[in-house]
Protein backbone atom coordinates (compact mmCIF):
# COMPACT_ATOMS: atom_id res chain seq x y z
CA UNK A 1 0.00 0.00 0.00
CA UNK A 2 1.87 3.44 -0.95
CA UNK A 3 1.63 6.30 0.68
CA UNK A 4 1.80 9.48 -1.01
CA UNK A 5 5.69 9.77 -0.34
CA UNK A 6 6.12 6.31 -1.63
CA UNK A 7 3.82 7.19 -4.78
CA UNK A 8 6.00 10.52 -5.65
CA UNK A 9 9.06 8.15 -5.40
CA UNK A 10 8.54 6.02 -7.68
CA UNK A 11 7.16 8.68 -10.34
CA UNK A 12 11.00 9.77 -10.01
CA UNK A 13 11.72 6.33 -10.85
CA UNK A 14 10.11 6.24 -14.29
CA UNK A 15 12.83 6.74 -16.97
CA UNK A 16 13.31 10.52 -17.59
CA UNK A 17 11.53 11.63 -14.53
CA UNK A 18 13.13 15.16 -13.83
CA UNK A 19 9.77 16.60 -11.22
CA UNK A 20 6.94 15.28 -9.31
CA UNK A 21 4.19 16.79 -7.55
CA UNK A 22 0.39 16.03 -6.32
CA UNK A 23 -1.68 19.12 -6.84
CA UNK A 24 -4.72 20.19 -5.20
CA UNK A 25 -6.44 21.39 -8.66
CA UNK A 26 -8.86 23.92 -6.87
CA UNK A 27 -6.71 25.75 -5.06
CA UNK A 28 -3.47 25.41 -7.16
CA UNK A 29 -1.53 23.93 -4.12
CA UNK A 30 1.28 21.39 -4.27
CA UNK A 31 0.45 18.74 -1.30
CA UNK A 32 3.78 17.00 -1.79
CA UNK A 33 6.53 17.52 -4.37
CA UNK A 34 9.86 16.09 -4.95
CA UNK A 35 12.55 16.52 -7.66
CA UNK A 36 12.57 19.74 -9.68
CA UNK A 37 10.19 21.75 -10.62
CA UNK A 38 9.65 24.08 -13.99
CA UNK A 39 11.76 27.49 -12.86
CA UNK A 40 12.44 25.87 -9.82
CA UNK A 41 9.16 27.18 -8.24
CA UNK A 42 7.30 24.20 -7.14
CA UNK A 43 3.95 25.98 -5.90
CA UNK A 44 4.16 28.16 -9.51
CA UNK A 45 4.07 24.78 -10.91
CA UNK A 46 1.32 24.02 -9.42
CA UNK A 47 -1.01 26.79 -9.77
CA UNK A 48 -0.09 26.57 -13.48
CA UNK A 49 -1.22 22.95 -13.21
CA UNK A 50 -4.69 23.76 -11.92
CA UNK A 51 -4.91 26.01 -14.33
CA UNK A 52 -4.66 23.74 -16.94
CA UNK A 53 -6.64 21.13 -15.55
CA UNK A 54 -9.83 23.70 -14.28
CA UNK A 55 -9.40 24.52 -18.39
CA UNK A 56 -9.65 21.26 -19.26
CA UNK A 57 -13.17 20.03 -16.86
CA UNK A 58 -14.92 23.50 -16.72
CA UNK A 59 -13.77 25.83 -19.56
CA UNK A 60 -13.58 23.62 -22.33
CA UNK A 61 -16.71 21.33 -23.18
CA UNK A 62 -14.84 17.87 -23.81
CA UNK A 63 -15.63 16.11 -20.56
CA UNK A 64 -19.15 16.65 -20.52
CA UNK A 65 -19.93 15.52 -24.17
CA UNK A 66 -21.14 11.49 -23.06
CA UNK A 67 -23.16 11.75 -19.73
CA UNK A 68 -20.38 10.19 -16.89
CA UNK A 69 -17.27 11.03 -19.19
CA UNK A 70 -14.24 11.34 -16.64
CA UNK A 71 -11.27 13.52 -17.95
CA UNK A 72 -8.38 10.57 -17.60
CA UNK A 73 -4.55 12.65 -18.15
CA UNK A 74 -3.12 15.19 -19.71
CA UNK A 75 -0.15 16.40 -21.70
CA UNK A 76 1.52 18.86 -22.61
CA UNK A 77 4.65 18.90 -24.97
CA UNK A 78 7.24 20.87 -25.23
CA UNK A 79 10.57 21.27 -27.27
CA UNK A 80 12.47 19.99 -24.26
CA UNK A 81 10.48 17.89 -22.25
CA UNK A 82 6.89 16.22 -21.28
CA UNK A 83 4.48 17.89 -18.61
CA UNK A 84 2.00 14.90 -17.66
CA UNK A 85 -1.00 15.80 -15.59
CA UNK A 86 -3.09 12.34 -14.27
CA UNK A 87 -6.46 13.03 -11.68
CA UNK A 88 -6.49 10.91 -9.08
CA UNK A 89 -10.39 9.97 -8.55
CA UNK A 90 -10.74 9.30 -4.69
CA UNK A 91 -14.22 8.39 -3.20
CA UNK A 92 -14.43 11.20 -0.66
CA UNK A 93 -14.21 14.92 -1.99
CA UNK A 94 -10.88 15.47 -3.49
CA UNK A 95 -9.46 17.53 -6.42
CA UNK A 96 -6.02 16.35 -6.92
CA UNK A 97 -3.79 16.06 -10.12
CA UNK A 98 -0.43 13.79 -9.74
CA UNK A 99 2.07 15.50 -12.19
CA UNK A 100 4.81 14.59 -13.72
CA UNK A 101 7.89 16.40 -15.62
CA UNK A 102 9.58 14.24 -17.90
CA UNK A 103 12.92 14.89 -20.11
CA UNK A 104 11.88 15.27 -23.58
CA UNK A 105 14.96 13.08 -24.24
CA UNK A 106 15.74 10.51 -21.71
CA UNK A 107 11.80 10.08 -21.62
CA UNK A 108 9.81 7.47 -22.85
CA UNK A 109 6.07 9.04 -23.12
CA UNK A 110 3.97 6.16 -24.23
CA UNK A 111 6.21 3.81 -21.10
CA UNK A 112 5.11 7.24 -18.33
CA UNK A 113 1.74 7.72 -18.91
CA UNK A 114 1.32 3.75 -18.52
CA UNK A 115 3.55 4.25 -15.41
CA UNK A 116 1.86 7.22 -14.48
CA UNK A 117 -2.00 5.53 -14.11
CA UNK A 118 -0.93 2.79 -12.55
CA UNK A 119 0.81 4.57 -10.09
CA UNK A 120 -2.42 6.70 -9.86
CA UNK A 121 -4.70 4.08 -9.55
CA UNK A 122 -2.70 2.00 -7.06
CA UNK A 123 -2.61 5.28 -4.64
CA UNK A 124 -6.34 4.98 -3.77
CA UNK A 125 -7.31 1.25 -5.04
CA UNK A 126 -8.19 -0.97 -1.97
CA UNK B 1 -9.56 38.60 6.89
CA UNK B 2 -7.16 41.83 8.09
CA UNK B 3 -3.75 40.70 8.94
CA UNK B 4 -4.56 42.39 12.46
CA UNK B 5 -6.64 39.78 13.10
CA UNK B 6 -5.25 36.59 11.43
CA UNK B 7 -1.15 38.00 13.08
CA UNK B 8 -2.12 36.33 16.61
CA UNK B 9 -3.21 32.66 15.92
CA UNK B 10 0.07 32.32 12.95
CA UNK B 11 2.38 33.84 15.98
CA UNK B 12 1.78 31.45 18.61
CA UNK B 13 1.60 28.46 15.88
CA UNK B 14 4.93 29.55 14.73
CA UNK B 15 6.45 30.57 18.25
CA UNK B 16 4.91 26.84 19.05
CA UNK B 17 6.49 25.08 16.18
CA UNK B 18 9.79 26.84 16.77
CA UNK B 19 9.78 25.42 20.48
CA UNK B 20 8.73 21.89 18.62
CA UNK B 21 5.89 21.15 20.86
CA UNK B 22 3.21 18.86 20.80
CA UNK B 23 -0.16 20.35 21.96
CA UNK B 24 -3.46 22.25 20.49
CA UNK B 25 -3.54 25.50 19.49
CA UNK B 26 -7.40 26.32 19.70
CA UNK B 27 -7.99 29.42 17.78
CA UNK B 28 -12.22 30.46 19.17
CA UNK B 29 -14.50 32.96 17.40
CA UNK B 30 -16.50 32.23 13.71
CA UNK B 31 -16.11 29.67 12.70
CA UNK B 32 -12.62 29.07 14.46
CA UNK B 33 -10.61 25.52 14.74
CA UNK B 34 -8.48 23.41 16.37
CA UNK B 35 -4.54 22.98 15.06
CA UNK B 36 -2.76 19.96 16.19
CA UNK B 37 1.23 20.30 16.72
CA UNK B 38 3.51 17.19 17.57
CA UNK B 39 6.56 17.52 17.83
CA UNK B 40 6.24 21.02 16.02
CA UNK B 41 4.58 19.55 12.63
CA UNK B 42 1.07 20.03 12.24
CA UNK B 43 -0.70 16.67 12.78
CA UNK B 44 -4.24 17.62 11.95
CA UNK B 45 -6.34 20.46 12.05
CA UNK B 46 -10.14 20.82 12.41
CA UNK B 47 -13.13 23.22 12.14
CA UNK B 48 -16.93 23.44 12.41
CA UNK B 49 -16.76 24.45 8.64
CA UNK B 50 -14.39 22.04 7.80
CA UNK B 51 -15.85 18.44 7.34
CA UNK B 52 -13.52 16.38 9.15
CA UNK B 53 -11.70 13.51 7.98
CA UNK B 54 -14.81 11.05 9.14
CA UNK B 55 -17.33 13.27 7.82
CA UNK B 56 -15.38 13.02 4.66
CA UNK B 57 -15.11 9.13 4.15
CA UNK B 58 -18.56 8.42 5.52
CA UNK B 59 -20.73 11.21 3.53
CA UNK B 60 -18.97 9.77 0.58
CA UNK B 61 -20.17 6.45 1.02
CA UNK B 62 -15.79 5.38 0.95
CA UNK B 63 -15.98 3.99 4.59
CA UNK B 64 -19.61 2.80 6.09
CA UNK B 65 -20.85 4.69 9.32
CA UNK B 66 -20.72 1.59 10.93
CA UNK B 67 -16.96 1.00 9.78
CA UNK B 68 -15.86 4.55 10.88
CA UNK B 69 -17.72 4.11 14.29
CA UNK B 70 -15.67 0.84 15.04
CA UNK B 71 -12.83 2.47 14.29
CA UNK B 72 -13.19 5.20 16.76
CA UNK B 73 -14.70 3.27 19.43
CA UNK B 74 -11.40 0.96 19.22
CA UNK B 75 -8.47 3.59 18.20
CA UNK B 76 -9.57 6.81 20.24
CA UNK B 77 -8.38 6.56 23.84
CA UNK B 78 -4.89 5.06 22.48
CA UNK B 79 -5.05 7.99 19.77
CA UNK B 80 -5.17 5.14 16.91
CA UNK B 81 -7.83 5.63 14.71
CA UNK B 82 -5.72 6.38 11.40
CA UNK B 83 -3.66 3.56 11.97
CA UNK B 84 -6.40 1.08 12.84
CA UNK B 85 -8.31 1.96 9.70
CA UNK B 86 -4.95 1.05 8.02
CA UNK B 87 -4.19 -2.03 9.39
CA UNK B 88 -7.70 -3.71 9.29
CA UNK B 89 -7.52 -2.91 5.07
CA UNK B 90 -10.78 -0.18 5.28
CA UNK B 91 -8.28 2.36 3.62
CA UNK B 92 -4.86 2.56 1.29
CA UNK B 93 -2.54 4.39 2.89
CA UNK B 94 -2.62 6.62 -0.03
CA UNK B 95 -6.26 7.67 0.38
CA UNK B 96 -5.55 8.59 4.52
CA UNK B 97 -2.77 10.75 3.66
CA UNK B 98 -4.96 12.41 0.98
CA UNK B 99 -7.57 12.95 2.90
CA UNK B 100 -5.91 14.11 5.94
CA UNK B 101 -3.69 16.47 3.98
CA UNK B 102 -6.93 18.00 2.38
CA UNK B 103 -8.14 17.93 6.04
CA UNK B 104 -5.65 20.08 7.73
CA UNK B 105 -5.38 22.56 4.91
CA UNK B 106 -9.07 23.01 5.02
CA UNK B 107 -9.40 23.47 8.49
CA UNK B 108 -6.61 25.47 9.19
CA UNK B 109 -7.82 28.07 6.64
CA UNK B 110 -10.68 28.71 9.06
CA UNK B 111 -8.73 28.34 11.94
CA UNK B 112 -5.96 30.66 10.99
CA UNK B 113 -7.22 32.84 7.98
CA UNK B 114 -10.49 33.73 8.58
CA UNK B 115 -11.16 36.47 11.45
CA UNK B 116 -11.14 34.72 14.92
CA UNK B 117 -11.45 35.45 18.44
CA UNK B 118 -9.06 34.30 21.53
CA UNK B 119 -6.70 31.89 20.88
CA UNK B 120 -5.20 29.79 23.35
CA UNK B 121 -2.29 26.57 22.94
CA UNK B 122 -2.76 23.62 25.13
CA UNK B 123 0.30 22.03 25.49
CA UNK B 124 0.59 18.20 25.33
CA UNK B 125 -2.98 17.68 23.95
CA UNK B 126 -3.59 15.26 21.03
CA UNK B 127 -5.63 14.26 18.33
CA UNK B 128 -7.58 10.73 18.49
CA UNK B 129 -6.60 10.08 14.89
CA UNK B 130 -2.95 9.51 15.99
CA UNK B 131 -0.17 10.33 13.55
CA UNK B 132 -0.73 9.50 9.69
CA UNK B 133 1.40 12.69 8.20
CA UNK B 134 2.92 15.99 9.09
CA UNK B 135 3.28 19.37 7.43
CA UNK B 136 5.47 22.13 8.33
CA UNK B 137 3.53 24.79 9.61
CA UNK B 138 5.03 27.45 7.56
CA UNK B 139 3.87 25.74 4.70
CA UNK B 140 0.22 25.88 6.15
CA UNK B 141 0.54 29.78 7.00
CA UNK B 142 1.15 30.54 3.77
CA UNK B 143 -1.28 28.47 1.83
CA UNK B 144 -4.16 29.58 4.33
CA UNK B 145 -3.30 33.31 3.33
CA UNK B 146 -2.88 32.44 -0.36
CA UNK B 147 -6.61 31.12 0.13
CA UNK B 148 -7.99 34.32 1.61
CA UNK B 149 -6.29 36.21 -1.16
CA UNK B 150 -7.66 33.22 -3.83
CA UNK B 151 -11.13 34.45 -2.46
CA UNK B 152 -11.00 37.87 -2.42
CA UNK B 153 -10.21 37.73 -5.98
CA UNK B 154 -13.19 35.86 -7.12
CA UNK B 155 -15.85 37.95 -5.22
CA UNK B 156 -14.53 40.31 -2.49
CA UNK B 157 -17.44 39.23 0.09
CA UNK B 158 -16.20 37.86 2.82
CA UNK B 159 -20.20 37.40 4.29
CA UNK B 160 -20.90 35.00 1.31
CA UNK B 161 -18.70 32.62 3.52
CA UNK B 162 -20.94 32.17 6.33
CA UNK B 163 -24.42 33.76 5.98
CA UNK B 164 -27.63 31.40 4.99
CA UNK B 165 -27.36 30.54 1.59
CA UNK B 166 -30.54 31.58 -0.54
CA UNK B 167 -30.39 30.74 -4.17
CA UNK B 168 -31.75 33.71 -6.28
CA UNK B 169 -35.69 33.25 -7.92
CA UNK B 170 -34.69 33.73 -11.11
CA UNK B 171 -31.53 33.55 -12.56
CA UNK B 172 -30.17 37.19 -14.06
CA UNK B 173 -29.28 36.11 -17.67
CA UNK B 174 -30.82 33.92 -19.70
CA UNK B 175 -28.37 30.94 -20.17
CA UNK B 176 -26.62 29.47 -16.88
CA UNK B 177 -23.84 27.32 -17.06
CA UNK B 178 -22.87 25.78 -13.50
CA UNK B 179 -20.45 23.26 -12.39
CA UNK B 180 -21.22 20.03 -10.96
CA UNK B 181 -20.51 21.25 -7.38
CA UNK B 182 -22.19 24.56 -7.73
CA UNK B 183 -25.41 22.46 -8.72
CA UNK B 184 -24.99 20.44 -5.37
CA UNK B 185 -24.75 23.28 -3.46
CA UNK B 186 -28.00 25.53 -5.38
CA UNK B 187 -30.04 21.85 -5.42
CA UNK B 188 -29.27 21.72 -1.33
CA UNK B 189 -29.46 25.26 -0.51
CA UNK B 190 -32.84 26.34 1.44
CA UNK B 191 -32.48 29.63 2.89
CA UNK B 192 -31.36 28.15 5.64
CA UNK B 193 -28.42 26.18 5.59
CA UNK B 194 -24.88 28.07 6.01
CA UNK B 195 -21.92 27.03 3.91
CA UNK B 196 -20.60 25.33 6.62
CA UNK B 197 -23.75 23.11 6.82
CA UNK B 198 -24.20 22.80 2.92
CA UNK B 199 -20.23 20.99 3.24
CA UNK B 200 -21.24 18.72 6.45
CA UNK B 201 -24.14 17.23 4.57
CA UNK B 202 -22.59 16.81 1.03
CA UNK B 203 -19.17 15.95 2.27
CA UNK B 204 -17.27 18.43 0.57
CA UNK B 205 -14.10 20.66 1.45
CA UNK B 206 -15.55 23.83 3.28
CA UNK B 207 -13.19 25.65 1.11
CA UNK B 208 -14.11 24.24 -2.04
CA UNK B 209 -17.95 25.08 -1.26
CA UNK B 210 -17.59 28.84 -0.32
CA UNK B 211 -14.88 29.13 -3.12
CA UNK B 212 -18.05 27.97 -5.59
CA UNK B 213 -20.39 29.92 -3.23
CA UNK B 214 -18.25 33.39 -4.01
CA UNK B 215 -18.21 32.38 -7.65
CA UNK B 216 -22.14 31.61 -7.41
CA UNK B 217 -22.31 35.08 -5.65
CA UNK B 218 -20.48 36.78 -8.61
CA UNK B 219 -22.55 35.10 -10.98
CA UNK B 220 -25.50 36.60 -9.42
CA UNK B 221 -26.87 32.82 -8.83
CA UNK B 222 -27.40 33.37 -4.69
CA UNK B 223 -28.61 36.20 -2.71
CA UNK B 224 -26.02 38.60 -2.07
CA UNK B 225 -26.23 38.38 1.91
CA UNK B 226 -26.06 41.91 3.97
CA UNK B 227 -22.63 42.91 5.54
CA UNK B 228 -21.57 41.71 8.51
CA UNK B 229 -23.04 43.89 11.29
CA UNK B 230 -20.73 45.55 13.88
CA UNK B 231 -21.42 42.91 16.50
CA UNK B 232 -19.63 39.40 15.40
CA UNK B 233 -21.33 37.74 12.94
CA UNK B 234 -23.94 34.90 13.61
CA UNK B 235 -22.36 31.53 12.33
CA UNK B 236 -24.01 28.96 14.49
CA UNK B 237 -27.76 29.61 12.72
CA UNK B 238 -30.25 29.19 15.49
CA UNK B 239 -33.33 27.24 14.38
CA UNK B 240 -36.05 28.98 14.76
CA UNK B 241 -34.81 32.70 15.74
CA UNK B 242 -34.30 33.85 11.88
CA UNK B 243 -35.81 37.23 11.77
CA UNK B 244 -37.19 36.29 8.48
CA UNK B 245 -38.51 32.71 9.26
CA UNK B 246 -42.27 31.93 9.54
CA UNK B 247 -43.93 29.26 11.00
CA UNK B 248 -44.62 27.16 8.26
CA UNK B 249 -48.49 26.10 9.80
CA UNK B 250 -49.56 29.23 9.77
CA UNK B 251 -48.17 30.20 6.14
CA UNK B 252 -50.29 33.42 5.83
CA UNK B 253 -49.15 35.00 8.82
CA UNK B 254 -49.95 38.76 7.62
CA UNK B 255 -47.33 40.43 9.61
CA UNK B 256 -43.91 38.24 8.53
CA UNK B 257 -45.34 39.12 4.95
CA UNK B 258 -46.78 42.71 4.29
CA UNK B 259 -45.61 42.92 0.72
CA UNK B 260 -47.10 39.63 -0.48
CA UNK B 261 -51.19 39.65 -0.64
CA UNK B 262 -51.66 36.48 -2.07
CA UNK B 263 -53.46 34.23 0.96
CA UNK B 264 -50.96 31.38 0.26
CA UNK B 265 -47.79 31.99 -1.66
CA UNK B 266 -46.70 28.38 -3.17
CA UNK B 267 -43.11 28.62 -1.91
CA UNK B 268 -40.37 28.41 -4.63
CA UNK B 269 -38.66 24.41 -4.87
CA UNK B 270 -36.17 25.25 -2.46
CA UNK B 271 -38.64 25.71 0.49
CA UNK B 272 -40.84 23.10 -0.48
CA UNK B 273 -38.42 21.22 1.68
CA UNK B 274 -38.55 22.58 5.17
CA UNK B 275 -35.72 21.35 7.74
CA UNK B 276 -36.56 19.35 10.82
CA UNK B 277 -35.37 21.75 13.38
CA UNK B 278 -35.56 20.14 16.65
CA UNK B 279 -38.68 20.67 18.97
CA UNK B 280 -39.30 24.50 17.70
CA UNK B 281 -41.56 23.14 14.89
CA UNK B 282 -40.57 23.59 10.99
CA UNK B 283 -39.95 26.83 9.55
CA UNK B 284 -38.98 28.15 6.18
CA UNK B 285 -38.03 31.48 4.26
CA UNK B 286 -40.92 33.17 2.60
CA UNK B 287 -40.46 33.72 -1.20
CA UNK B 288 -40.02 36.75 -2.51
CA UNK B 289 -41.23 36.02 -6.26
CA UNK B 290 -44.04 33.39 -5.81
CA UNK B 291 -45.98 32.56 -8.98
CA UNK B 292 -48.61 30.01 -8.52
CA UNK B 293 -51.31 28.82 -11.24
CA UNK B 294 -54.96 29.90 -10.69
CA UNK B 295 -56.20 26.73 -9.08
CA UNK B 296 -53.29 24.83 -7.70
CA UNK B 297 -53.28 23.24 -4.76
CA UNK B 298 -51.05 23.98 -1.59
CA UNK B 299 -48.17 21.30 -1.74
CA UNK B 300 -48.79 18.83 0.79
CA UNK B 301 -45.26 19.81 2.39
CA UNK B 302 -46.82 23.37 4.01
CA UNK B 303 -50.03 21.60 5.26
CA UNK B 304 -50.56 21.07 8.94
CA UNK B 305 -48.23 17.91 9.10
CA UNK B 306 -45.54 18.36 7.57
CA UNK B 307 -42.82 15.30 7.57
CA UNK B 308 -39.99 16.26 8.71
CA UNK B 309 -37.63 16.01 5.68
CA UNK B 310 -33.58 16.52 5.70
CA UNK B 311 -32.46 15.23 8.89
CA UNK B 312 -29.20 14.84 7.20
CA UNK B 313 -27.58 18.35 9.11
CA UNK B 314 -28.91 17.39 12.34
CA UNK B 315 -27.49 13.29 12.17
CA UNK B 316 -24.19 15.39 10.92
CA UNK B 317 -24.23 17.41 13.44
CA UNK B 318 -24.89 14.35 16.37
CA UNK B 319 -22.22 12.53 14.62
CA UNK B 320 -19.45 15.66 15.06
CA UNK B 321 -20.89 16.18 18.88
CA UNK B 322 -20.49 12.60 19.59
CA UNK B 323 -17.39 12.49 18.28
CA UNK B 324 -16.16 15.25 20.07
CA UNK B 325 -16.95 13.85 23.71
CA UNK B 326 -15.19 10.74 22.61
CA UNK B 327 -12.02 12.80 21.94
CA UNK B 328 -12.41 14.19 25.29
CA UNK B 329 -12.37 10.78 27.27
Amino acid sequence: MPGVDNCLQEAMAIPGAIGASIVDYTTGFPVATTGAAPNADHEAAAAGTADVVQAATSRSLFVSAVPHDLLEDLIITTAGGYHLLRLVQTDFDSRLVLYLWLDRVHGNLAVARRRMQKLADELVAA
Amino acid sequence: MSPSKTAAPVRLLTQAAGERQTGALVVQGHPGGTVYLLEGLIMYAESVAAPGVGELLTASGRLAGRTWQAALDAGTSLAQVGHLLLEQGHLTRGELELCVLGAIYDAAYFALAAPGGPVEFLPGATHWLGPVIRVEPAAVTREARRRARLLDEIFPHPEVDVAPVTPVPRPPVERVTVTALQWELLVHADGQRTPADLALLLGRAGYATIQELRRLAAAGLIERPAPPAADQPDFVRLPGVHPTAVDARRPAAPADTPPVARPAPDPPRHALEPESSGSTGTVYRPPKLTRRKPGAKLPKDVGPNAPPLHTGTDEVLLKRIRTALRALR
